[in-house]
């Protein structure tokens, strides 16, 4: 059995990581609670933007539009992978998760004969990647909790020029999905070329845009849209990422300090029955050295 | 008539107002309730939203207005809006 000092030492070195773990949870809590309100929040802007692109766009329109350009043969180019990943660890399966979903797109496209353009958002999948010795087009930790739209700008803006010149054939996004603080399912989403959003109900869009006032005209407008959609779908995958880090790390931290606890407990007890045995076998002691001075 | 200000990173305004003045890509376009369905692309400058004796202010820039069928929405969905 182990010394009940020695258990003394560990109680409290596990009872000091608890504190830690505990704190990190409700850091994480509160931090949760605002990125989901930005993920709220930035709902109505998309929305807003899909019905009208959709309202807006006929098929005969997207050969003279450079961003709705479908690729000739599907699979076969260069496709463009943005990884979005945490800077920091600690929450679980997070990360792991995220660069598996990359890695079995990677494999994917290159299966279909595409060649994959690496662009890394977030220290963890930069430290994956280099560690797996694959070359990487570009890559930024600067992002963190709070993406802003500029952060999303930059990113796609070269990818846009890219695409429109004709260099890359699509361009996909790997990020984690928010559809609640505890399910954050890693997803890849095709940004480009734009798969027009559906048109709102009631009629095929054309129909409903010829009733508007059109200024300047429905190509111009759809011009100067369809770049503020593809930003925004990439703001809102950086935006539903740093939401997902949080809950991910929630819940990795409360399991963490619920761990502790039942170690704590154990070790409790452990060093209860140790201490316990020590005084008895004390006691053994007195009772046996007085017994030996009366006889 | 109802307005509506969206940003991408949130809804700045979402309220009733009597006359709405925005800068279209071409120059100022004012909207008052009734108006047709109409939509417009938007440049940069200084959106002006009037109820009665208060009135909003708000700088946008990018993006598009949008006069819902009917002429009682109005939807301002720019690419930066900011307080001024």
């Amino acid at each position: 059995m182990a010394k009940p000092r020695e258990l003394r030492r560990r109680i409290k070195s596990v009872q000091s990581t608890r504190k830690i773990t505990k704190t990190m949870e409700l850091v994480a809590t509160s931090k949760l609670k605002r990125a989901q309100d930005r993920v709220v929040a930035t709902r109505p802007y998309a929305a807003a933007l899909a019905e009208v692109i959709g309202d807006l766009y006929a098929p005969e329109l997207a050969e003279r539009f450079p961003l709705l350009r479908q690729p000739r043969v599907p699979g076969v180019g260069r496709v463009a992978l943005v990884v979005i990943t945490a800077n920091r660890g600690l929450c679980g399966a997070f990360n792991a998760n995220l660069i598996r979903e990359a890695r079995r797109r990677i494999e994917q496209l290159e299966g279909d004969g595409a060649a994959v353009d690496l662009h890394l958002i977030g220290k963890k999948g930069i430290t994956y990647f280099k560690f797996a010795k694959r070359p990487v087009a570009s890559q930024r930790t600067d992002v963190g909790d709070k993406p802003k739209p500029e952060h999303a700008a930059e990113v796609m803006d070269p990818l846009m020029t890219q695409f429109a010149s004709g260099a890359l054939d699509a361009v996909e996004v790997v990020f984690a999905q928010f559809k609640s603080a505890i399910s954050t399912p890693p997803t890849t989403l095709r940004i480009l070329p734009v798969a027009p959003p559906r048109a709102a109900a009631g009629g095929s869009g054309r129909q409903q845009a010829v009733n508007y006032i059109l200024k300047p005209s429905a190509e111009a407008i759809l011009e100067q849209l369809l770049p503020l959609y593809v930003r925004n779908q990439m703001y809102r995958a950086l935006v539903e990422t740093a939401a997902a880090f949080l809950g991910a790390q929630r819940t990795a931290m409360k399991n963490a300090t619920d761990n502790a606890g039942d170690i704590i407990e154990l070790l409790q007890r452990t060093y209860n029955r140790a201490r316990q045995a020590q005084i008895t076998q004390e006691l053994a002691e007195i009772v046996g050295g007085a017994e030996a001075l009366k006889g | 008539m109802h307005v509506t200000v969206v940003s991408p990173v949130q809804a700045v305004f979402d309220g009733v107002a009597d006359a709405v003045v925005a800068p279209a890509y071409d120059g100022l376009v004012g909207i008052l309730p009734r108006h047709a369905a109409f939509l417009t692309l938007l440049g940069t400058g200084k959106l002006t939203l009037r109820q009665g004796a208060t009135t909003t202010r708000l700088q946008v820039s990018g993006g598009f207005l949008q006069v819902v069928q009917g002429g009682d929405t109005v939807r301002i969905v720019a690419d930066r809006v900011d307080q001024s």
